[in-house]
């Protein structure tokens, strides 16, 4: 009922794109014994003391907050890790490939398994890092959009979502000035008589 | 044909051209203040876009190009497209001028596509980097596609700021508006 | 000029706060809606003379032709002006149902005094509607629009709500300013229309 995401403005609320996050899996290594559990996304389990499983992220999040697991940190969550990514990512234009919801999963992480983060504070740094250069990048690009086309590789998620409202509604207005150029009268079919001149001269404006 | 419904689409037409009638025409009191019931042909008037456009179709009028399309608007466009004040001069420059352009003008569509070129990026960047206070004036110069485009910007970067900093997760509808003073 | 009222009564609808509604204009309405009937009369004059004229008035492109276009047009946009601005609000209204709540009385009062007659109407009847068919499919649709995480949360009640209301699992006293562990479903509706809040850390 409490419905805040506006439906005009962009197509998914930081909630929901972090909702779809929650889909990813993980490893972790359960404290206790329990019977494989049967969903309709899938069965998990049977789960052993001391014996790492592959869960959803939600189900993880489940049994971490009633203290029935650890988590392990994602193999590209590690420092080395991240502090290649950020140096490529700082050296190159591209964007560095890195999973398509790192900014919600390390999110959800940090607030609910911190304990299980080696080095926490020195991670999420990294990763606040990697999203400030990379959303530098995502600026640069579009202030060269123009109506041809866009293909940029390897943006997350999250990125996407940020700019989605602002770059669709961008892209319309590139692609109908640059239509319109080209051919004018494009919703008017009625409209084949000739024109009146007017009385002014014209002028072209040349693009620069 | 923009949706029916459309509050924008509705406004776009609103806009005045200035006309020459091509033909007499009866019964009608185009200004308010005449009272002779008629219109003589070549006499000039301004029209609202959708009657303009419909009488243009059937040969009635012939349409002039309107102020905000004037010279001095293209030269100060020229010269700095960024500092242009086009919401003074029309809210709805862009659209309008789409619906003009084949109508008197072709070269206007060059202008608009200039002009949104350049007054893009100017969005953009304070979208991204201007304190709302600092924005406010450069707000003002805005069209309304352009304000759409800058509170797109704005509102998305910070619903993904609220997420970030976490907090609850259900809230008061917002279409109920801002919250009045609880009854004490 | 012609159908100035239309757009006025457009005006009116777009000078209100994006998404949210503004009262219904009920005179600016219907002086729209004489305009009409204005424009009409005098289309059917312009015809009218035409044919003691007997000129054909289907072919005939002469001064009253054009004058009867005039007002033809004006009448359109007058009616489009109408459709947009009743149609808009009906958006919102709608939308009342799925994020405040399906009761008329559940709506905040400064809320339902912005509704025309027919318009509360028009929200009844949509809620039933909706009612009907989440009763039928057998899913609260208008429930969770924020992706839930947890069954129970933290709320503190914002205005009285009075003694022994009851909720899914349980009464509870509501008083102003008291703290409360409830089910995320019954506290929805609530925070929604701002009578609590989630307090969350």
């Amino acid at each position: 009922m409490a419905g805040q995401s506006d439906s005009t403005m962009s197509l998914f609320s930081s909630e929901e794109i972090e909702f779809m996050a929650e889909d990813e899996m993980v490893e972790i290594v359960p404290n206790l014994r329990m019977d494989s559990l049967n969903f309709i996304c899938g069965d998990y389990g049977p789960f052993y003391p001391q014996l790492a499983a592959q869960v959803p992220i939600w189900l993880a999040l489940a049994l971490k907050k009633r203290g029935k697991c650890t988590i392990r940190l994602p193999q590209w969550m590690s420092i080395e890790n991240l502090t290649q990514v950020l140096e490529a990512e700082r050296d190159s234009h591209a964007f560095q490939p890195l999973p398509f919801h790192y900014v919600e999963i390390s999110r959800l992480l940090f607030d609910l398994a911190r304990e299980d983060i080696p080095d926490m504070y020195m991670v999420r740094s990294l990763i606040e890092d990697i999203r400030d250069v990379r959303f530098h990048k995502v600026e640069t690009n579009l202030e060269k959009f123009t109506a041809s086309t866009v293909t940029w590789k390897n943006m997350s998620a999250m990125e996407v979502n940020v700019i989605r409202a602002f770059a669709g509604r961008a892209l319309q207005a590139f692609y109908k000035h640059d239509n319109e150029q080209q051919t004018p009268d494009t919703d008017r079919t009625l409209d084949k008589q000739p024109q009146i001149p007017t009385d002014r001269p014209k002028r072209n404006l040349k693009p620069r | 044909m923009a949706n029916y419904y459309d509050i924008d689409s509705i406004l776009v037409e609103e806009e005045f051209v200035p006309v020459v009638f091509q033909k007499a025409i009866n019964g009608v009191k185009i200004d308010e203040s005449t009272e002779k019931g008629y219109v003589e042909q070549g006499s000039k008037t301004q029209l609202p876009f959708w009657l303009a456009h419909e009488l243009h179709m059937r040969q009635a009028v012939s349409i002039g190009v309107p102020a905000c399309f004037n010279q001095k608007t293209r030269l100060e466009i020229q010269a700095d497209a960024a500092c242009v004040d086009l919401r003074s001069r029309c809210p709805y420059f862009y659209e309008f001028g789409c619906k003009l352009a084949p109508l008197c003008d072709k070269s206007i569509g060059l202008l608009l596509a200039y002009a949104f070129r350049i007054r893009y990026k100017e969005v953009l960047h304070k979208a991204h980097t201007t304190a709302f206070a600092a924005a406010s004036r450069f707000l003002m110069l805005l069209t309304k596609e352009e304000t759409y485009m800058y509170e797109a910007a704005q509102s998305s970067m910070a619903a993904f700021k609220k997420w970030r900093m976490g907090g609850p997760r259900l809230q008061r509808a917002s279409i109920l508006g801002r919250k009045r003073k609880p009854a004490e | 000029m012609y159908a100035r009222k239309g757009y006025e009564l457009i005006k009116d609808l777009a000078n209100g706060e994006k998404g949210q509604l503004q009262p219904f204009n009920e005179d600016l309405f219907n002086q729209v809606v004489d305009q009409c009937s204005q424009h009409y009369l005098e289309l059917q004059a312009l015809i009218r003379k035409m044919q003691e004229e007997s000129v054909d008035v289907r072919e005939t492109r002469n001064a009253e032709h054009y004058g009867a276009l005039i007002h033809h047009l004006s009448l359109i946009r007058n009616k489009r002006c109408l459709m947009a601005y009743v149609h808009n609000r009906a958006e919102i209204i709608q939308s009342f149902a799925w994020k405040v709540g399906l009761e008329l009385l559940e709506l905040p009062e400064e809320v339902q005094e912005k509704l025309s007659l027919s318009e509360k109407n028009y929200f009844g009847k949509h809620s039933a509607a909706l009612q009907t068919y989440m009763a039928e499919v057998g899913i609260d649709l208008n429930v969770d629009m924020v992706p839930p995480k947890d069954p129970y949360i933290k709320v503190r009640v914002l205005d009285d709500m009075g003694e022994g209301i009851l909720l899914s699992d349980k009464t509870a006293n509501l008083a102003r300013h008291s703290m409360h562990f409830l089910k995320r479903t019954d506290a929805e509706q609530y925070i929604a229309r701002g009578l609590m809040e989630e307090l969350t850390g």
